[in-house]
């Protein structure tokens, strides 16, 4: 008798115990996030609006709001983890971070390796001159020396423009490590434009940081979607961030945020006939 | 972690990655090139008896020798740039590597010269040599003996620091790297590959080096370097 209730003893503690260590390995992301009591997003700090570092030198904008909104909507603490555009998929996979809240461009390619909500901001893709060119059109572009930051969406959708439209064109091609590299050689006369995103390139014809520079012409290229991203694997994660951008939408809190760091009429966020 | 390793995008990607490799070996064999060129020219003013030669030599030398080379490679594009003198990344990798190398080896020239007995600069002129018949025939083959393998060593570092010249817009093995790796984010993927082809460029250069320096110096046949 005592064996036997030693044995169901046994029994009943191995099957707890066992309960206990799958209940944890299935715990996804979601979960770890609430555990752990701390939100640790991945967002580009040389990236303004969107993320960069006031005179404090702590990390705002719209991107790092975005954070703050979810960790508070969550009930937990917000960690911002400064990345450049190359670590933000390095810092993802490796744990560092729990979501990439960092303009990240959602196209097909890439959500073959990540896990890309629904699109939570909208930019265009605009040239950037100096004062003095004389660039008024797109087509102009055409013999112009051009830069843009590597490893950028707009990097490569002008690359395959330019391969299209402009097979034989005498203009060059520049990529440069970040956007200050580029801003920099745009205001020295490196390249005559650079392509960035129309937030950030009034950005920085406002900010007088790198000299004389003007909005140039805004790229055919249409709409460019940025959506969060995290693990591929993780459904319950996107499905709780998908529902808490449409919240940001829908409460006006996504308007509140574009006035204040953009400015202007806040775009639509959502494709006329298209059903997310 | 969770991750699946998929490695068809770099199979794929493959004739592009070894595009960028021979920019980074043509970058790196130009640089080399010239610098050596330019570090014997800075050896011979370091040890010249003229102070205004000696004095821009050692400017250059400690410059090159005590700054970081990413610093010089933006001296030469951003600084130079600010200035207004614009020059393409190709040219601007070459010269940043060119200047670093030169300072680098012009001190390893005047080492070599210093390790090789100065009776043989004696004897050469006594059996009738000009000075310069003297430098070309009697000492530089010895000095080129003597500075064999540093120089080896910096021809795999000037390789290596080749890949700096992503930062100013060169496309070379790790600015193309850089560049396929955004379009799919397959970042260990692309720089595993990245790093076994920057592996084999190195060994194969040693190689080459070490079979040059078997056959013209008996190095490695028990000749003393």
């Amino acid at each position: 008798m005592n064996n036997l209730f030693k044995g169901a003893a046994s029994a009943v503690l191995a099957l707890s115990a066992s309960v206990l260590i799958t209940g944890q390995a299935a715990a996804d992301k979601l979960d770890d996030v609430l555990a752990d009591g701390e939100l640790r997003c991945a967002v580009v700090l040389d990236f303004p609006p969107m993320g960069f570092r006031d005179s404090n030198n702590e990390p705002v904008g719209m991107d790092v709001d975005m954070c703050a909104d979810l960790a508070a909507a969550m009930g937990v603490d917000h960690q911002v983890v400064g990345v450049t555009w190359a670590e933000r998929i390095p810092a993802l996979i490796s744990g560092k971070v729990d979501v990439a809240i960092a303009s990240s461009s959602d196209t097909l390619e890439r959500a073959q390796t990540v896990g890309f909500t629904v699109p939570y901001m909208v930019f265009q893709f605009q040239a950037l001159l100096k004062e003095d060119a004389d660039i008024t059109a797109w087509e102009d572009l055409e013999s112009a020396r051009v830069g843009a930051a590597v490893g950028t969406t707009y990097e490569s959708e002008f690359l395959a423009y330019k391969d299209t439209h402009w097979p034989d064109a005498e203009g060059r091609y520049v990529s440069f490590q970040s956007e200050n590299e580029s801003f920099l050689a745009v205001s020295q006369g490196q390249v005559d434009a650079v392509i960035v995103t129309d937030t950030a390139a009034a950005n920085v014809v406002n900010s007088d940081k790198y000299g004389e520079l003007k909005l140039g012409p805004v790229a055919p290229f249409g709409a460019d979607y940025v959506g969060m991203m995290t693990l591929r694997q993780e459904y319950g994660w996107i499905n709780y961030l998908n529902l808490f951008i449409n919240r940001q939408i829908r409460s006006g809190r996504f308007d509140e945020l574009y006035a204040k760091w953009i400015g202007g009429e806040p775009p639509a966020l959502d494709i006329p006939g298209v059903y997310y | 972690m969770d991750y699946q390793f998929l490695w068809r995008p770099v199979i794929q990607s493959l004739p592009q990655m070894l595009g960028g490799a021979s920019v980074t070996l043509q970058v790196s064999v130009l640089s080399m090139a010239i610098g050596m060129v330019l570090a014997l020219i800075l050896c011979f003013a370091k040890m010249s008896s003229f102070a205004g030669l000696r004095f821009v030599a050692n400017i250059w030398i400690e410059i090159a020798r005590n700054t970081p080379a990413l610093f010089q490679l933006y001296f030469f594009k951003f600084g130079l740039g600010a200035v207004g003198i614009l020059i393409d990344s190709y040219i601007t990798v070459v010269m940043a590597l060119a200047f670093n190398t030169a300072g680098y080896m012009a001190e390893t020239f005047r080492g070599g010269y210093a390790a090789i007995p100065n009776t043989q600069l004696r004897s050469a002129r006594s059996l009738g040599m000009t000075a310069f018949q003297a430098q070309v025939h009697v000492m530089f083959p010895q000095l080129l003996r003597a500075v064999y393998h540093p120089m080896t060593n910096q021809f795999i570092w000037v390789i290596l620091m080749s890949s700096l010249g992503m930062l100013v817009g060169l496309r070379e093995l790790s600015g193309e790297t850089q560049f396929l790796y955004s379009k799919t984010f397959r970042a260990f993927e692309y720089f595993a590959a990245t790093a076994i082809i920057y592996y084999l460029i190195a060994k194969l250069v040693l190689g080459l080096m070490t079979l040059i320096g078997n056959k013209v110096f008996g190095l490695n046949r028990g000749g003393v370097a």
